[in-house]
């Protein structure tokens, strides 16, 4: 506590106050002469809280509560069946179908998108390249596209009747018949995959800048003298700098990733058939598409999907955490 | 001090009240005779959104106190948002739905979402004159001596298995649209020409959701139903010989790049087809005005009955009691309004007809459609679905067995995963595999959800029964004899 010297006797006795509720472990009084942090803390927090309970909390505590139950969203909440939900949705091939597909997306997606957006950083920060804004611009345009947008941009981009793609290709003898990307199940969901790079290029690529500015200058000027090339530099000096930072990167990207869901609504439905369904598709097809919705048994996929994405989140904060040990290690 | 903390806390109650909703209910008190009384009513037919305001203009010009607010909305928002405005009670006055087919109002019964049009006995009957005979029936728009529902669209001019041909196309093959094919052979024949001497792609067929049902049921309906359920069985049928072959024959089409390639969705494949870039598409009679908004005319195209197939067995086209299209709201407090709007509306010779079908949106259930339809794509419609056996009268269930307005065992069955019967298709036919391991997996799950509930219900006193399901001596050809139901 600071000391200074007191003006008048009131202040002196509240320190004394202070001393001895120190001593004794009790509470210290707000420093005002009346106590009225019994007021203002709730009222400052107040806000918060309340919007809080209602757009977290009270949503999570309802989608367990609508687990429990058959529900349609609609009728009174009458016809509990316990765990019958999470029953049925274990044994339910197509959620497991989905949940492969979000599985499969969300790796796919960040084995592309990663390497290529730090590599295209990379080229971004080195200090010879000209005309950097405009391509900084260029990458980054597609994230300002709404998704629709851009499932209706690669609809006809890629549409085997008369897309562009389809057309160059046969056009210029590439091609003997056309090839639908969307259309089999082998390739839909590798297409998705591209498509969503390609959208989310930009804002990975800013992280990624972000993480090598934070890499000090000193080293590479040593590195120069030492005579590293620029493999090596990137190598030893890049990398490991940034690995900590990478981590977040890395789980931030899986734990997006795993939310796909407005790229595969725009582009295939879920198809074909079923072959690009995810879970977020699953729980909006089941919620909302046909009535009578199934309320309840989407909440439940629902809340099995928030454990997984649970899962991704603590790893992320035990990664984080150890990543920031290294952060402080290299001191940046 | 003191104001300050006054303040915040107003400021606090002010945002928890913002914050935790008002509840305020859109429900108006009943007005007196004459005074303004606005009339909300909401449906998805968002291409009739012109005519819809010429309709509130006119209907107000003729009843001043009267304004009427008509919303159409994408079908997929309505069902979406249909539901929570009821639970918000926030419901429009009079509101279009027809999921669940001749079990619409009992499900929107259950759902305490209908009132009767009229508590009226005598003005529901002279109403009703309007309609052929037959069109009101106990447990599917009447209950209790009220009327709930009433026919809107026609079910027999109304309803897929028409085949459009694009006339340029066509010429450009050799081929003569006032000979169209009528086999499947002769539709095999004809893509073969059109592939050969066009640029074109023989049939614009949409796969995308559930848009596969525009070529499926005019073709499965040739060789047995448009419908996923044996009615002379009483079981789901996907795997049925007769719709697998009908399959394999469209498997065979796309094998032979008759198909325009691609998982497209109805809109696209239309647009195919208007463009000329594909010769045949197969759809319902909305076509026609679809067309129109697309720029093309029926000088541009001509209209079949969808080809049969070479052999037998053959089936038809379903005619079903299922067009009750525009029920009133349980929450609304205009009821006389609203059912006066609704007789206004339902004028054989009125204003809303002679409009509506001038625009040809729909054929309806209560008007000469003849009368006012004049283009040639519609006389073609006529010609068509005046033939014998193009669709037949399907039996209905509920009116063999009562009991079923209670029963939740084939709403249940059929729309647990209700898209699979396409998805089943799609995903094989892109790929080019046999449907029926996939087939026969989705029929024994929907016929086993269906038959231990059914089993259940009668457990619990309900007289139902999978035999209420099942017409053994009707044919798929043939319309059903409404004088073969059990006298109540």
């Amino acid at each position: 506590m600071a000391r200074g010297p007191l003006a008048d006797t009131g202040r002196a006795a509240a320190v004394a106050l202070d001393e001895r509720a120190v001593a004794t472990g009790r509470r210290i009084p707000f420093r005002g002469g009346r106590d009225d942090s019994r007021f203002w803390i709730p009222v400052f927090l107040l806000p918060f809280l309340v919007l809080y309970v209602g757009f977290t909390v009270w949503p999570l505590v309802a989608t367990i509560v609508y687990s429990l139950f058959d529900w349609d969203g609609v009728q009174p909440l009458t016809q509990f069946i316990g765990v019958d939900n999470y029953t049925r949705i274990l044994g339910d091939p197509l959620f497991w179908s989905a949940f492969r597909n979000t599985l499969l997306f969300a790796v796919l997606n960040t084995v592309i998108k990663l390497p290529l957006t730090l590599l295209v950083a990379v080229l971004l920060t080195r200090r010879w390249l000209l005309f950097k804004r405009f391509f900084r611009t260029v990458f980054f345009l597609p994230i300002i596209l709404p998704v629709a947008l851009s499932g209706l941009i690669f609809t006809y981009l890629l549409n085997p009747s008369n897309g562009a793609l389809n057309t160059f290709l046969l056009e210029h003898g590439l091609l003997r018949q056309p090839i639908d990307l969307l259309g089999h199940d082998n390739t839909a969901l590798l297409a998705i995959v591209l498509i969503s790079v390609w959208q989310i290029f930009g804002q990975y690529m800013l992280y990624w800048m972000a993480a090598l500015t934070q890499v000090p200058e000193e080293l590479y000027e040593a590195a120069d003298l030492d005579g590293a090339n620029e493999r090596q530099k990137m190598f030893h000096v890049t990398l490991p700098l940034i690995r900590p930072v990478a981590v977040i990167i890395t789980l931030l990207a899986l734990v997006n990733a795993l939310h796909v869901f407005g790229i595969i609504v725009t582009l295939t439905a879920g198809g074909p058939g079923r072959a690009t369904y995810v879970v977020s598709y699953f729980i909006y097809s089941e919620a909302f598409q046909n009535a009578p919705f199934r309320y309840g048994y989407a909440s439940a996929a629902a809340l099995i999907f928030a454990v997984l994405a649970f899962v991704f989140v603590s790893g992320q904060g035990l990664l984080a955490r150890r990543a920031e040990r290294l952060r402080q290690h290299y001191g940046v | 001090m003191v104001s300050l903390k006054a303040l915040a806390t107003a400021a606090a109650a002010a945002l928890c009240v913002v914050g935790c909703g008002s509840g305020q209910s859109s429900a108006t008190p009943s007005q007196a005779p004459g005074a303004p009384v606005t009339l909300k009513i909401q449906d998805y037919s968002v291409e009739q959104t012109d005519f819809h305001k010429q309709v509130a203009a006119e209907y107000h010009r003729l009843n001043p106190n009267v304004t009427i607010e008509w919303t159409s909305i994408a079908q997929v928002q309505y069902n979406q948002s249909l539901p929570l405005a009821f639970s918000s009670r926030q419901a429009p006055d009079v509101f279009y739905w027809t999921n669940f087919g001749p079990n619409a109002m009992n499900s929107l019964l259950a759902s305490g979402w209908i009132q009767p049009w009229t508590t009226d006995a005598t003005a529901a009957a002279d109403w009703e004159k309007r309609w052929p005979s037959g069109s009101f029936l106990n447990g599917i728009t009447l209950k209790g001596g009220k009327v709930y529902g009433f026919p809107w669209q026609d079910t027999h001019y109304w309803g897929p298995g028409y085949m459009y041909m694009n006339k340029a196309v066509f010429q450009q093959a050799g081929l003569d649209v006032s000979k169209p094919p009528a086999t499947w052979s002769q539709l095999s024949n004809a893509c073969k020409a059109i592939k050969a001497k066009t640029k074109a792609y023989c049939i614009a067929a949409p796969m995308k959701d559930t848009d596969f049902q525009r070529l499926w049921y005019a073709l499965a309906a040739g060789r047995m139903s448009d419908t996923f359920f044996d009615y002379k069985n009483g079981r789901f049928s996907l795997d049925d010989p007769r719709l697998v072959d009908t399959f394999n024959y469209i498997e065979g089409l796309n094998k032979n790049g008759y198909l325009a390639p691609g998982v497209n969705d109805k809109d696209f494949s239309r647009q195919q087809f208007a463009a000329g870039q594909a010769g045949i598409y197969m759809d319902g009679p909305w076509m026609v005005s679809v067309w129109a908004q697309l720029g093309f005319h029926s000088d541009g195209y001509a209209v079949a009955a969808h080809p049969m197939p070479d052999d037998t067995p053959r089936g038809a086209l379903s005619q079903r009691y299922s067009q009750y299209a525009y029920w009133l709201s349980s929450q609304s407090t205009h009821q006389a309004e609203a059912f006066k709007f609704m007789r206004w509306a339902t004028n054989p010779t009125g204003f809303f007809v002679q409009n509506f079908l001038k625009n040809s949106f729909a054929t309806l259930a209560f008007a000469d459609n003849k009368k006012y339809l004049t283009d040639p794509a519609w006389k073609s419609v006529f010609r068509i679905a005046d033939t014998r056996a193009f669709r037949v009268l399907y039996p209905e269930p509920l009116l063999k067995c009562p009991g079923l307005a209670d029963s939740k065992a084939f709403t249940m069955a059929s729309t647990t995963r209700p898209n699979g019967e396409w998805e089943v298709m799609v995903q094989n036919l892109v790929n080019n595999r046999d449907m029926t391991a996939d087939a026969r997996v989705l029929v024994n799950m929907r016929q086993a959800a269906f038959e231990t509930q059914l089993q259940k219900e009668q457990a619990s006193g309900l007289k139902v029964s999978k035999d209420c399901y099942t017409f053994a001596g009707w044919n798929y050809d043939q319309d059903f004899n409404p004088a073969n139901y059990p006298k109540s």
